[in-house]
């Protein structure tokens, strides 16, 4: 059976470090951008932690939710790309294909998470962060759409060595950037096509929520909060 | 050959036109050349016209074409988005309508250039003058006097024969 | 220039015939202007496509800004051809003849600016041509569910139809002028009538098709502004999604081509010296409709305002604040007082109405029509459903020149198009009896 990749973050535990957000950076070839440029809202975060604050001093509470591509089965993204720039792979995977984007940016207006964006010039990194660069990432030209993409280079990779090894892919086999790095093991990534697996047992728990739920695009991150 | 009469009002051109019917005149033969359009009463000299026909095949073929066009392209490469189904008349109707509507367009402006006889060969126009209905009758040389006389009891202002140019 | 037209017979010819004839110093100096402006904006567009499109003001999460905006005011600028044109026609109105052929040139030189929108606002324009399908060694297709390709192929229909609209009516007078002119005008004039002649069945099958790209216009110009408008409605950002887009913008394309079409008419009229054939009554009428359609709008925007306000959704709710009480108020009320307040008070006023305050009224329209585009595309996108993303548009001097640029390019293409041909259809003009 195809995999069906997903993921479930803990909200419980997340303690709102953006340790994820650093390690995506680094693994996904991320641009830079400077103060000046995150406040005209050029940032790039494929994940985020947003932070919700409730209440007045000294009763505040503060619930951080790391936003990420949410991989949706019925992405509203992906019919609005004239040019066929995203679409919905066999595994389910929102893919991003940077070649073919032409630029229209209906795909970042239509997508109600917000976790889409653009390279509005050709990205610069001051030297010597271009040696930091991983190989397996392409390194997006301006005027091309991007988010977070599940790290499909692990998946690819560990279907690879898996293949090579005759086995199946196990449970915890792939670890995108931001699972791997989280340290309150907050994040789970897995086959949510093997029931065994532990994504989908925390899918399937009763902490389960998915983020705007009612807007029908099945998203298949998973938030566990206990309670709202 | 040809001779053109020069006339002040559509009228006139009528009687000339049914004064030279019984002489083995008709439609084919007759053309009316004005600056403006010109409705000769009892529609004389109406031609059959299929440009509406025209308009409509054309429109129900490009719709079938772009139906069959779009079908095969997304089956072709099949890429789901969205969870949409591949093919789907909500999803690509409109185009079916621009292409139905494009269809139309097109034989509209090829029909008018077939119908109005732009788009072949013609033979010699008189000059146009404002304000007046000029009519020019293709009949041969032995006939020119009868029909000249025909042409003047209707009300022409001038018989002359056209110069091929 | 040697070639002229030689101004001889009836004073209709001789009023039309003269302005294209010689470059008086007023003419050549708007040409220049709006040569110049219309270069510096197609400079900046290179300077964009060069340095990368973040020289404009666009941003996460407003992805669409000016040139969007631009795109759908144009859009709408180009139905003032279809109603003047189509329905008019359709219904028989004879005062209409005078003002078809401008609303005719309107409708094409805005389909053409408007359409340079959606290359413009590309991230990768040098691609743009991804978007048609042709057979190429990707093996791939265009994405026909995409509202972006239903805009691609409404455009290009709807442009086709267009030109042949404004050229058809024009061979009359094309073979006409040609008999008259000298120089390359009279070349480009018998090249262009086809060789007409005027006999009846060249005027039958004219008017039979006429007639027929009347409705057909009329059926894709409806269609064209409700594929525009469904770019947006298609969406999911919030006030976007909404039903009552398709109706409501060709109403408003209907009511900002009027305006266009008054505006354009006042300045042709003081300019080529017309008082005579472009008279109060036209812009009486075309006043009544201008009123007409700004009641039309009114309506569509209560009926949209209220709805969104009583539905009380989170996320239409924020948008709705911003726009109506918060950082786009001025906006939104200085685009009620432009649409809705000063045509209703100097259009329904009897006394009031007179070709200035019609003009000043179509003026208004206009400006308030291009700020409503603006309220439409803007508060949507800086409210999305997830609240962290807020931001907000500030547009650059690169969006703002190119925006000045293509009204210049609409004035340019409006001067060299007057200079052509005559901008009245003379042998349709004869044909009404005017006391």
């Amino acid at each position: 059976m195809e995999h069906r990749w997903g993921m479930a973050i803990d909200l419980d535990r997340c303690t709102g470090c953006e340790a994820c957000v650093v390690a995506c950076h680094a693994e996904n070839n991320l641009p830079l951008s400077d103060p000046d440029q995150a406040e005209k809202g050029r940032a790039f975060h494929w994940i985020r932690v947003d932070r919700y604050y409730e209440g007045e001093f000294p009763d505040i509470r503060v619930k951080y939710m790391p936003v990420l591509c949410q991989q949706c089965d019925e992405a509203p993204c992906e019919p609005v790309c004239p040019v066929y720039a995203t679409y919905h792979n066999a595994e389910g995977l929102n893919v991003q294909v940077y070649n073919r984007c032409v630029g229209t940016r209906y795909c970042a207006n239509n997508c109600p998470y917000s976790v889409r964006f653009f390279n509005w010039f050709e990205p610069e990194w001051p030297a010597p962060l271009p040696l930091q660069h991983n190989p397996d990432v392409a390194v997006r030209p301006s005027g091309v759409m991007e988010k977070c993409t599940f790290c499909i280079q692990r998946i690819q990779r560990v279907k690879r060595d898996a293949q090579a090894e005759n086995r199946h892919v196990g449970d915890g086999d792939v670890q995108p950037a931001c699972v791997q790095s989280c340290p309150a093991e907050a994040m789970t990534f897995g086959d949510l096509n093997d029931p065994e697996s532990k994504v989908s047992r925390l899918a399937g728990s009763g902490r389960a929520t998915r983020l705007l739920e009612d807007l029908g695009t099945k998203p298949k991150v998973f938030y566990l909060q206990r309670g709202k | 050959m040809y001779l053109t009469a020069d006339f002040a009002d559509a009228d006139s051109v009528a009687r000339a036109i049914t004064a030279l019917r019984p002489q083995g005149f008709h439609a084919d033969h007759l053309e009316v050349f004005s600056t403006e359009p010109v409705e000769i009463p009892g529609g004389l000299l109406d031609r059959p016209s299929h440009m509406s026909l025209a308009a409509v095949a054309s429109a129900s073929t490009f719709f079938v074409l772009a139906f069959l066009f779009v079908r095969y392209a997304q089956y072709d490469y099949p890429l789901i988005t969205g969870g949409m189904p591949l093919f789907s008349w909500w999803a690509d109707g409109v185009i079916f309508y621009e292409f139905t509507m494009f269809g139309s367009i097109t034989a509209t402006f090829v029909m008018f250039l077939i119908e109005s006889g732009l788009s072949k060969r013609r033979a010699p126009a008189p000059v146009l003058q404002a304000g007046r209905i000029l009519l020019r009758i293709s009949c041969q040389a032995g006939q020119a006097a009868v029909v000249t006389d025909s042409l003047r009891q209707a009300g022409a202002a001038s018989v002359t024969e056209l110069e091929r140019t | 220039m040697s070639a002229t037209v030689e101004i001889r017979g009836d004073a209709l010819r001789s009023a039309l015939w003269r302005p294209l004839n010689g470059f008086s110093s007023r003419y050549l100096l708007a040409l220049a202007v709006t040569f110049l402006v219309g270069a510096w904006g197609l400079g900046c567009w290179g300077y964009q496509i060069v340095r990368g499109i973040g020289v404009a003001g666009i941003r996460r999460p407003t992805m669409w800004g000016f040139y969007l905006v631009n795109f759908v005011f144009w859009i709408g600028i180009s139905h003032a051809g279809t109603l003047i044109s189509a329905i008019l026609r359709l219904t028989d109105a004879g005062w209409r003849k005078p003002v078809t052929r401008a609303a005719e040139a309107i409708t094409v030189f805005a389909l053409m600016i408007g359409a340079m929108f959606p290359i413009i606002h590309l991230g990768r324009p040098w691609i743009f041509y991804w978007l048609f399908p042709y057979p190429n060694s990707r093996l791939l297709w265009p994405n026909f569910r995409s509202p972006l390709l239903w805009d691609v192929t409404a455009i290009s229909t709807y442009f086709s139809g267009g030109v042949i609209y404004l050229y058809l009516p024009l061979i009359p007078d094309l073979a006409e002028l040609a008999q008259h002119a000298t120089g390359w005008r009279r070349r480009l004039y018998k090249l262009l009538s086809l060789g007409w002649t005027g006999s009846d069945r060249q005027w039958h099958a004219l008017e039979r098709a006429m007639k027929l790209m009347a409705g057909t216009i009329l059926a894709v110009a409806v269609s064209v502004h409700t594929v525009v408008a469904w770019d947006f409605a298609m969406a999911v950002a919030p006030m976007w999604h909404s039903t009552i887009y398709g109706p409501y913008f060709v109403a408003g394309a209907i009511f900002s081509g009027i305006a266009a079409l008054v505006v354009a008419m006042s300045v042709i009229r003081r300019a080529l010296h017309l008082e005579a054939y472009l008279l109060p009554v036209h812009f009486e009428n075309l006043g009544k409709l201008l009123l007409l359609m700004s009641l039309l709008w009114v309506y569509f925007t209560v009926a949209e305002n209220l709805t969104t306000w009583y539905g009380n959704g989170p996320a239409e709710m924020s948008v709705f604040g911003e726009r109506v009480r918060g950082r786009y108020a001025p906006f939104f009320w200085f685009m009620v007082f432009c649409n809705f307040v000063l045509p209703f008070v100097l259009l329904s006023v009897k006394r009031l109405r007179s070709v200035t305050t019609i003009t000043i009224s179509g003026v208004a329209v206009l400006i308030g029509m291009w700020v409503e585009r603006f309220m439409i595309v803007l508060p949507s996108l800086s409210r999305p459903h997830l609240p962290a993303a807020t931001g907000f548009y500030a547009p650059t001097w690169v969006e703002i020149s190119i925006t000045a640029s293509t009204f210049a390019a609409m004035i340019m293409f409006y001067l060299i198009f007057c200079k052509l041909f005559p901008i009245i259809a003379i042998w349709e003009y004869k044909h009404v009896s005017h006391g």
